[in-house]
């Protein structure tokens, strides 16, 4: 299983965040459509899981094959493409601008949105059958997941803003530690293990997802969850995605960036100023 | 070499003269060894002469010799067709004047004139060239398929006239066509003389009698043209296919095969007789490192295969194809490989080092630079693709990080690593260049769409670059980056240069807007084209055509309106006012 060098791997992700902003508008549609179907349905497996087990953390365990799933087929969530589309803009690729930054992620936010809805809507039928009897006891759970995460929240006021907020921070420093992990490895078993370890983490800690909540929260207002749609934007799915940016772009996207791919002189080196002035002119010269 | 590596196949032939005179038919085949095998292939020749001529002779065994020595020394790296064509080309000049300098000059059929069929074969495909009215003919079983046409016009029933052939015009239009050869398969050329008295069953039960020997199937089938009242000279050659190159089995393939993947490099390390001094480069294709020849002391670079693909083998064969093509190409725009020809145990390319720094760092330091200095840089960097384009190679990279700017402002073109060499790939079983290798932002759309790339593609490549040069953006943004169908093809509007740089001439906007047409058929038909444009802009260029205020100064345009709003408005407060 091959491990690639951090300096290789930092590379890999500016120019995986360079091809997000030269993937054309259907393309980019698609895959976020796709990637928040699966982890829509990855995070209904998970809490059948849990309800059939009654154990979180075999939920939690088992939730990351959504994850490697839509990964490996190569499409895209808006918490990986936070942390990577910026990356583009601050080593000045060629074209590379804040607006197709916002661009992108205006386009895979409504991808994802549309494709958890989907399988919000689908999962909603079956755990109902077709809405014509009350749902069963997984459809029960999941309808009340949705409550305490919003109407909880602003029962706290402002503290439970900043707590929703950090929770999200948390979420995606996990999950694009998990993109990252996979661009470590050339085999496919190697990504596996690298994205399931940060996923699962993030998963039995109940960090908010944004795209994860863009299935629990429908279900749960179709299944009959006690909060509003209003609840679920303010209270929920907002600051989920503002808190989901600056966690994947803060640390993981910018970390790794300035410390491998903008690496400063080591120190104990003599010259080193010289050197890396040098370097910085050839840099990128024969890639 | 394992047995597999290169083509092999039986050869028969046979000539004589008909009843009157000498014989004007020639003909010919090589079938080198080893390295000349791999790099240009077999060929057969055959020549028939006119038999009005009395030195028809001459110019037949000087097409068959010229051919056949000329085009073993074209390049490497050109294709068949190219060199072929190239050879027959100068050849049919060359008659051509003996003809202008004799009697012939008035009187053709006693000239310097002969037609001309050739077979070539080349890795698993067989090249065919043909001009007049001798035949090439694939043996099957029931049938002998004619694959050439006559270029024979028939006057009437008796009389019929060459159309086509070697030195009758200053120019000359030779068929090419090829196509994959199959183990087994027989072909058949033979002149006029031989053919018209041929049948398919004829050519069967000889070749059959004569076991494998096809040079006695050849003499018999002309013993048996002339004996069936042939009086034209009779020529025959046969070439039948015994064995094919495995794909994947060429020299450079097993070259790469052979050699191990090199460790990771670091600074102060011994490697194939190199010291690594430091890194210049570490990315998810290659890792770049500085180093030193510890013969010559010289400064080198050292490409080494990154992690990640080290078990792509077409990733791997470009490392081998790099070094290749910088040895083939000799110019000072153009990256040359580091001497050293050492045996090696890794695989690594080897390249001189250019001191420097690249494009991309030149144009954040010169924003604005004036149009003259972005001039000097196109016309340098077109240069390095020229020398490239003769060999009928492709860059397919272009990039600002590709060219390297010295301190004395010489321009180079590094980095051949997704170069196309026509000549290689058809050995390679590879010959349409595919699509995308480079940086998508300066790709010319077609690549995109997966069309094959051409010289138009570098010259978009370069327009784009001296576009981003004298503005700052690129032409299209990203959107050429995103064209997948043919409708956003049409779709892509590139913004005039007089958005970002009115103080320029016109011209240049126009002529760049060529260059960067979507639809490759509609830019300049050669880098030097484009170059040329630049200095010297033609007729078509100067002419001007009225540009709209709106388009020529929005701000201005906008205030306008704003103005005469604003007037409008007061007239209206005034009408109010009054009106009370």
């Amino acid at each position: 299983m091959a491990y690639l060098a951090p300096a290789e791997f930092v590379t890999k992700m500016v120019d995986a965040g360079e091809s997000k902003l030269l993937m054309s508008t259907r393309d980019t549609l698609i895959r976020a459509y796709m990637a928040g179907a699966i982890l829509a349905l990855a995070a209904a497996f998970a809490v059948t899981v849990t309800v059939n087990t009654g154990n979180a953390l075999v939920g939690a365990m088992l939730f990351p094959v959504g994850f490697i799933m839509l990964y490996l087929l190569g499409f895209d969530l808006l918490t990986g493409v936070f942390t990577l589309a910026p990356l583009a803009v601050f080593d000045r690729r060629p074209g590379a601008t804040w607006r197709g930054v916002l661009r992108n992620w205006g386009l895979v936010f409504a991808g994802n949105f549309a494709g958890a809805l989907t399988v919000a809507v689908f999962m909603a039928i079956i755990f109902t059958f077709g809405f014509s009897e009350a749902p069963n006891a997984i459809g029960v759970k999941l309808g009340h997941i949705g409550e305490g995460r919003t109407v909880g929240y602003s029962a706290h006021g402002a503290a439970g803003m900043l707590t929703l907020f950090i929770r999200a921070v948390m979420c995606n420093w996990m999950v694009s530690t998990g993109v990252v992990a996979a661009m470590m490895s050339t085999s496919v078993s190697g990504k596996a293990i690298g994205m399931w370890m940060p996923v699962m983490i993030f998963f039995y800690m109940g960090f908010e997802h944004s795209i994860v909540n863009m299935f629990l929260f429908p279900t749960g207002l179709m299944l009959g969850g006690n909060f509003t749609l209003m609840d679920y934007f303010i209270w929920n799915e907002l600051p989920t995605v503002l808190g989901n940016l600056v966690g994947g772009l803060t640390f993981v996207g910018m970390t790794l960036y300035a410390t491998h791919y903008k690496t400063a002189p080591k120190r104990a080196a003599p010259a080193a100023s010289a050197r890396t002035e040098a370097k910085s002119s050839t840099r990128r010269a024969l890639a | 070499m394992p047995p597999h590596a290169l083509p092999r196949v039986s050869v028969g032939q046979h000539s004589a003269a008909g009843r009157n005179g000498p014989n004007q038919d020639f003909h010919g085949a090589m079938l080198p060894a080893g390295h000349l095998l791999a790099a240009k292939g077999i060929a057969l020749a055959l020549v028939d002469g006119i038999g009005s001529s009395r030195v028809s002779q001459v110019a037949s065994a000087a097409a068959v010799r010229g051919f056949l020595d000329d085009y073993y020394a074209t390049s490497e790296a050109w294709s068949t067709r190219r060199s072929a064509e190239r050879v027959l080309g100068a050849l049919n000049a060359w008659l051509h004047a003996q003809n202008q300098r004799g009697d012939a000059r008035f009187d053709k059929d006693r000239g310097y004139v002969c037609t001309f069929s050739a077979l070539i074969l080349k890795g698993r495909r067989l090249h065919l060239l043909h001009v007049g009215d001798a035949r090439i003919y694939r043996v099957h079983a029931q049938a002998l398929e004619q694959l050439t046409q006559d270029h024979r016009v028939r006057v009437s029933d008796e009389e019929a006239y060459l159309g086509r052939a070697l030195g009758i015009g200053a120019h000359v239009e030779i068929d090419h066509h090829d196509w994959e050869a199959e183990p087994g398969e027989l072909y058949l050329l033979a002149t006029d003389g031989a053919y018209t008295h041929l049948d398919a069953a004829t050519v069967h039960e000889t070749v059959a009698g004569c076991g494998g020997d096809l040079d006695a199937a050849a003499r018999m089938l002309v013993a048996q043209a002339h004996d069936r009242d042939s009086e034209d000279d009779a020529t025959v050659q046969l070439l039948r296919v015994d064995a094919l190159p495995e794909p994947g089995a060429d020299a450079l393939h097993r070259q790469r095969e052979t050699l191990a993947l090199p460790p990771p490099l670091a600074a102060g390390m011994r490697f194939e007789g190199f010291t690594v001094l430091r890194e210049l480069f570490v990315g998810p294709r290659s890792h770049v490192h500085l180093a030193r020849d510890d013969a010559t002391g010289r400064h080198v670079v050292l490409k080494t295969p990154s992690v990640d693909l080290q078990d792509d083998a077409a990733h791997l064969d470009r490392f081998v194809l790099e070094e290749w093509a910088a040895r083939r190409i000799d110019g000072p725009h153009v990256v040359k490989a580091a001497t050293a020809e050492r045996p090696r145990r890794h695989l690594f390319v080897a390249l001189d080092f250019v001191e420097g720094q690249t494009l991309a760092q030149w144009m954040r330091d010169h924003p604005r630079p004036p149009l003259e200095a972005v001039r000097a840089i196109v016309e340098q960097a077109a240069r390095g693709l020229q020398a490239l384009h003769r060999r009928e190679m492709l860059h397919r990279d272009l990039r600002p990080e590709n060219l390297m700017i010295d301190a004395a402002g010489t321009v180079t073109l590094i980095d051949l690593g997704s170069v196309h060499v026509a000549g290689l790939a058809e050995r390679l079983d590879a010959p349409q260049a595919p699509a995308v290798e480079g940086t998508l932002q300066y790709a010319a759309p077609e690549l995109l769409l997966g069309e094959g790339a051409s010289e138009r593609s570098d010259l978009f490549a370069l327009a784009a670059i001296a576009y981003q040069m004298l503005t700052g953006q690129l032409p299209y943004g990203l959107d050429a980056a995103r064209v997948r169908t043919p409708a956003d093809l049409r779709r892509l509007h590139c913004v005039p240069l007089r958005h970002h740089r009115p103080e320029l001439p016109a011209w240049v906007d126009a002529v760049l807007y060529k260059a960067l047409q979507p639809d490759a058929q509609r830019r300049q038909e050669a880098v030097s084209e484009f170059v040329h444009d630049l200095r010297a802009p033609g007729p078509q260029f100067l002419q001007r055509r009225p540009v709209p205020l709106a388009e020529r100064d929005p701000v201005r345009f906008w205030q306008g309106i704003a103005l005469l709003l604003a007037l409008a408005v007061v007239v209206l407060v005034a009408l109010r006012v009054l009106g009370r």
